[in-house]
């Protein structure tokens, strides 16, 4: 039961950082490849900031949560928006738009390098993480707000894609931009309140990550992408709900190898365990196949 | 599949792959050094020699390319100020940054080999990059001088020479300390795509151990993509070893020294030289009581490593750390080759380079003995209390 524990933990961890970059891909049709950067550099202002004044829980959070928002939406403001506005189709724009992703990723990971010289760093706060065994189970109260905040906010966005006005509106830049823009979707402001959601959830999982871990480094970020990269294609592109599923499948499979003592194998069993799911089911456990009129 | 999102998905998969060899942006102000003499070859010491250093300045490991420069920059400050080599003959260095990248390694080496200035270098610290580079030094033909880089494969020829002692060579103490506490059982938990560690937590701790009477009760490996700890640390909790072996890199082994403790283990725990330079500060009371041997600390007492704390500490205003003092035992190592064979030639360093380390020196990591052109010393043992190190032994 303890592995169980453990690999909610772990998938909750993979799940908040997934969410936002989901959210943005599956809505607005951007692979935001400084969502990582966005996660890691939110956490660094935080360290900055608690370096010189020491905050509770929420006064971190609030924190990155606000910083994450800023660059996201700088982000979009001066790499995506204009790349959009200058390409001919929004094929055209996909490549460019990726590339932009990793050259702003560049930026914030290289600050955070040279001022820290890659050593880990961490949050100063006045909340200190309790222990709780019950049955035999050990848990961390930093853990347990982990698993509520990213089952609550994935359950909670997915039920707001499907039935608010605003989420019929996201979803429906997601099928067919042009279209959706014709009946009066604004794509603009959407997409920069996507943006600032999924930045705020960077931050999000920036700070709680970083809680969680006792430290991070600037390149943590960069390993957690990939990561949500398949969790997002393992789930079907789109489907919140299956960005749930996808995080907690990659974090008990990767559990499972570990239980096992195969360490050195987790990513080759858990990128292979979902290769072949995606063989299966190309369009992820619970993405749609898409029908196409002619 | 429909061919846009079938498209997507191939351009998702090119950005994966990007993303893994995007190079964080580095410096190089590597300058004119006119005069000077890299591979003339004609058996005196020219006013300026240039060496180049070829580490990473930028990237995941910039810890130890940064540090061994400062180290570096102070010998050389010293070197230059007391006329070491001779009134008017000064030591320049020209930093190459590798950025964290083999292949930007390998490049950067053959830069600086081409560069006839360049008399010698100080190489890459990584064991993956400088494992690469060294049968390219011994066909330049250019003495290279790596710092760290611990694994085999990177002291392989004439030209190829390393100041930092390899891990190996300096951990028995750690495991003396373990016997004399009188631990029985040992949990190994290491990094096993990081080779200095594969190599230690495979081979040389069980060795160790075994020679010790300690029984090795668990080894785990993990990955450098290894972030969260709680089930190894759950897993060596329930084992409930005497001891603990941490051989992993600085972010791994702060949250590894948390998750121990979270998952109630409190057993001694015994990690690696990565864990100086404040590299575990951030694991704040969780790493109290953490010990690990070091080439170099602060709280050493050999004259020389008491020379260069003190003179480190006046120059930067701050703590030395190993990695500062292998920059500067790699610089005055240098150094000393040139006096030794009076010849600032490429040719000249090397056969210096020999001799010194044939007599071995005292430098900031104490009396520096040699194993062929390898680095032995005898290091310390430390222990991390309260956001400092003290001597164990």
């Amino acid at each position: 039961m303890q592995d169980v524990l453990n690999a909610t933990t772990l998938g909750s961890i993979y799940l908040l950082f997934a969410l936002g970059m989901a959210l943005v891909w599956g809505t607005i049709g951007i692979l935001n490849f400084a969502h990582g950067a966005t996660f890691m550099f939110a956490a660094f202002i935080g360290h900055l900031v608690t370096a010189r004044v020491e905050l509770p829980l929420l006064g971190v959070i609030a924190v990155a949560v606000l910083v994450g928002a800023l660059i996201s939406v700088l982000t979009q403001l001066l790499a995506f928006q204009p790349i959009l506005k200058r390409a001919k189709n929004r094929h055209a724009a996909e490549l460019r738009i990726l590339i932009a992703g990793i050259g702003v990723a560049a930026i914030p990971l290289a600050i955070a390098q040279r001022q820290t010289r890659s050593t880990p760093f961490g949050l100063r706060s006045s909340y200190s993480p309790q222990v709780y065994e019950v049955f035999g189970l050990r848990i961390t109260t930093t853990a347990i707000i982990i698993i509520v905040l990213g089952l609550v906010i994935g359950i909670g966005m997915t039920l707001w894609l499907r039935r608010s006005r605003h989420g019929l509106a996201l979803r429906a830049l997601g099928v067919d931009a042009e279209t959706s823009a014709g009946m009066g979707v604004n794509r603009t402001t959407l997409a920069f309140g996507t943006m600032a959601v999924a930045g705020g959830l960077a931050g999000l999982a920036g700070a709680l990550l970083t809680l969680q871990l006792g430290a991070i480094a600037p390149e943590t970020g960069d390993q957690l992408i990939i990561k949500a990269f398949a969790i997002i294609v393992l789930g079907g592109l789109g489907s919140m709900a299956g960005t749930v599923i996808g995080a907690y499948v990659l974090a008990g499979a990767e559990t499972l190898v570990l239980v096992m003592n195969w360490g050195t194998w987790v990513d080759a069993v858990s990128f292979g365990l979902i290769f072949l799911i995606l063989l299966a089911r190309p369009q992820g456990l619970l993405g749609r196949k898409e029908v196409r009129r002619t | 599949m429909n061919r846009g999102r079938m498209r997507t998905n191939v351009l998702a998969g090119l950005a994966v792959a990007a993303v893994f060899t995007t190079a964080a942006c580095g410096g190089n102000d590597g300058g004119d050094n006119g005069g000077a003499s890299g591979d003339n070859g004609d058996g005196g010491i020219a006013e300026t020699i240039t060496i180049a250093q070829v580490q990473d300045q930028t990237g995941p490991v910039s810890y130890a390319g940064v540090g061994a420069k400062e180290g570096a920059e102070l010998a050389i400050e010293e070197i230059n100020e007391e006329g070491f080599l001779g009134d008017g003959v000064t030591i320049e260095m020209e930093e190459l940054d590798t950025g964290g990248e083999i292949e930007r390694a390998a490049s950067e080496m053959n830069k600086a080999m081409a560069d006839p200035n360049v008399s010698a270098i100080i190489g890459p610290t990584q064991s993956q990059q400088a494992a690469t580079v060294a049968p390219l030094v011994g066909r330049g033909e250019v003495p290279t001088v790596f710092t760290q880089a611990g694994s085999e494969g990177v002291v392989v020829n004439d030209w190829t020479f390393r100041a930092t002692p390899p891990m190996e060579s300096y951990y028995e103490p750690a495991l003396d300390y373990l016997e004399e506490q009188g631990a029985e059982t040992v949990s190994v938990l290491y990094n096993a795509t990081f080779p200095t560690f594969a190599l230690l937590g495979e081979d040389d701790v069980p060795a160790m151990a075994e020679e010790r009477g300690l029984e090795v009760v668990q080894s785990l490996a993990v990955q450098m993509t290894t972030q969260d700890f709680a089930g190894q640390s759950q897993q060596i909790a329930r084992e409930n070893p005497d001891a603990v072996v941490m051989l992993l890199i600085a972010p791994q082994s702060v949250t590894a020294m948390k998750q121990l403790g979270t998952a109630g283990y409190e057993g001694q725990v015994s990690a690696t030289s990565v864990q100086a330079a404040g590299n575990i500060a951030a694991a704040g009371d969780a790493a109290n009581g953490l010990i690990y041997p070091v080439p170099y600390s602060t709280a050493m007492e050999a004259e020389g490593s008491v020379a260069f704390t003190e003179a480190f500490e006046e120059k930067f205003g701050k703590d030395a750390n190993p990695y500062n003092a292998d920059g500067y035992d790699a610089m005055w190592w240098i150094a000393r080759a040139i006096e030794a064979s009076g010849d600032s030639s490429r040719e000249g360093i090397r056969e210096g380079l020999e001799q010194v380390a044939s007599e071995g020196y005292s430098g900031a990591m104490g009396d520096v003995t040699f194993e062929g052109n390898d680095a032995r010393v005898p290091g310390a043992l430390v222990r991390w209390e309260d956001g400092a190190e003290t001597l164990v032994q």
